[in-house]
């Protein structure tokens, strides 16, 4: 297979490092006459390393699909870059590469799931043969082979979900974005999602995804990405983004009401006898001292494991700030 | 070029599998049996008014099918969004459309095709000889119907589907009366208007020049020059449209 060059910041040419790369992409949409421009993508950036598996995270209406959109050409961006590969997106040469699952799967009512693959094969350049063959494998893979001669129109969402993904990976893709995959799938369909991005991650393959699933995100990425309000906020590994967030401890005792304690807390509660209280690490000492300044005993103090779930509500926060 | 055929055939298959198709298709065997029947109430030339009818038929159905696939050509992609999968793929935009409109001709083809047969099958039975001139006429049928085609394509680009298809039966009007705009243009005053009638006549299609019903109902000879200049007209004329569908579509949000 021949080596993918791209030109780097310097000006010289190196192997491409990463499978996608956004840089600097702005897209604004203009709803008309007498209405005011949104401002979908502000200067978007971030990269996705070969072969791995990264979550693009946000808010509805943080920019995500509008993002995946101009990945897969269906949008014009205004300014920016983006290259799939080391090649221009638009260019066949980066479309080969790439596997693509919409949010919400929408195909031809009229077609059968393997009239289906065998139109996307053609377009594909694939010959009937190739096909045909691929089109078994994906479909075993996506556990379809007995639902694939059933016109699309009678199958269940979950299915549809699946051919969907069967026809993203019928090309045998380097990357595969996909928007949303695990949207209105029960547990069952979520984990076989989830088993086949891993699957695929194994044989090599760069996933870039979409979620509002957080613990889909945590368990499967390698790194992601939060986007709001079409910047990207923060960019790295789970464990990179979770480590950010100030450390806590969950604080258990008896003996006095937390609202006359002096240490700032960044929660409370109080239950019968025992309260309850949230601390920032840097206030444990100074909440055990006072603790045992008003003779109140401590019952238990935890830290608590920050989740991505955290560090993204609390990105959301500081974007609400005024 | 695969990719273009691939879009096509699904773009004709999707026609087919949809009854209203047939409908049209049913209407048009209902028409020739209608135009039989007309021929019987006539005294003398029966054959030439069943040709002439079933003639107008084939025309009107193929136009009704252009001008109605027009609202759902470009639309069903975008809302449905299967255009997005399509995208995806190594196809370009200009692929797409032209497959797109390689769909909606060949749909028209296939009903014109039928129309054609089922009319000459009728004058058969009903002079005892095969009239192949029958067959000139549709062939030119289908050379309007590639004009009116791309005019079809160019408004689901530009437009909203439903005036997509109103602008496109408004090309299907106008064009047939382009001779007349040149006839006005000798009784017009103001210098002003007659360049603009003059303007119009030029850029509008001459969809008339397509016609050769006359000669073929009454038996005059066909020339060959102006079915040929006709041809070269509509290629070029087609050839003309689509460029301009493929510039804004090259350009065009799908979100």
């Amino acid at each position: 297979m021949p080596e993918v060059y791209t030109s780097s910041s310097d000006g010289g040419a190196g192997v491409a490092e990463y499978e996608l790369t956004v840089r600097d992409v702005h897209k604004t949409f203009d709803p008309g006459l007498l209405r005011r421009k949104i401002h979908a993508l502000r200067g978007v950036t971030f990269e996705v390393e070969r072969g791995e598996v990264f979550g693009f995270l946000g808010p509805n209406g943080a920019g995500k699909t509008t993002t995946i959109k101009a990945i897969t050409g269906i949008i014009a961006v205004e300014s920016g870059r983006i290259e799939i590969g080391g090649h221009a997106h638009a260019a066949p040469a980066a479309k080969r590469r790439l596997g693509f699952m919409s949010e919400n799967p929408y195909f031809y009512n009229h077609l059968t799931g393997r009239e289906l693959l065998r139109f996307y094969g053609e377009l594909l350049g694939m010959d009937r043969d190739r096909i045909r063959r691929r089109s078994g494998e994906v479909l075993e893979r996506v556990a379809m082979q007995d639902h694939a001669d059933r016109p699309l129109r009678s199958l269940s969402k979950g299915m549809l979900q699946r051919m969907s993904l069967a026809q993203a990976l019928l090309g045998s893709p380097q990357l595969l974005v996909l928007d949303e995959p695990m949207s209105g799938l029960d547990p069952l369909g979520r984990r076989d999602v989830r088993d086949i991005i891993l699957a695929e991650k194994g044989r090599g393959t760069t996933v870039f995804f979409s979620s509002h699933v957080i613990p889909d995100v945590e368990t499967i990425c390698d790194r992601v990405a939060i986007l709001i309000a079409g910047r990207v906020r923060a960019a790295g590994s789970v464990h990179e983004l979770v480590a950010r967030r100030a450390e806590m401890y969950e604080a258990t005792f008896v003996g006095t009401d937390p609202e006359r304690l002096r240490t700032p807390l960044v929660s409370t509660h109080v239950g019968g006898d025992a309260s309850w209280v949230r601390v920032e690490s840097d206030h444990r000492d100074e909440l055990i001292r006072e603790l045992a300044t008003i003779d109140a005993r401590l019952v238990s103090l935890t830290p608590v494991r920050s989740s991505l779930e955290d560090f993204l509500l609390g990105q959301f926060a500081i974007e609400e700030e005024p | 070029m695969r990719a273009i055929r691939a879009i096509a055939v699904n773009t004709l298959r999707e026609a087919l599998r949809d009854r209203v198709l047939y409908l049209f298709l049913g209407f048009a065997v209902l028409l020739l049996v209608s135009s039989k029947l007309f021929g019987m109430l006539t005294v003398g030339d029966e054959g030439k008014v069943i040709k002439d009818l079933g003639l107008f038929g084939v025309q009107f159905f193929s136009m009704l099918i252009a001008v109605l696939m027009s609202v759902l050509l470009i639309s069903r992609e975008v809302d449905s969004r299967t255009v997005y999968n399509i995208l995806a793929k190594p196809v370009s935009r200009w692929q797409f459309l032209i497959g797109k409109y390689a769909g909606l001709l060949a749909t028209v083809l296939v009903n014109l095709a039928l129309m054609v047969a089922l009319l000459v099958l009728v004058v058969l039975l009903y002079e005892g000889q095969l009239d192949a001139r029958l067959l000139i006429a549709g062939a030119m049928t289908l050379m309007e119907m590639t004009v009116v085609a791309a005019f079809a394509t160019l408004f689901a680009v530009l437009t909203r589907p439903m005036l997509g298809s109103v602008l496109t039966l408004a090309v299907f009007v106008i064009g047939h009366l382009t001779r007349d705009l040149w006839l006005l243009t000798g009784h017009l005053q103001g210098e002003g208007v007659r360049w603009l009638i003059g303007a119009a006549y030029y850029l509008l299609p001459n969809l008339e020049r397509f016609n050769f019903k006359t000669e073929v109902v009454h038996s005059l000879p066909v020339p060959a020059a102006a079915v040929g200049w006709a041809v070269v007209y509509g290629l070029a004329y087609t050839g003309v449209i689509l460029l301009l569908a493929c510039v804004r579509f090259g350009h065009k949000d799908l979100a």
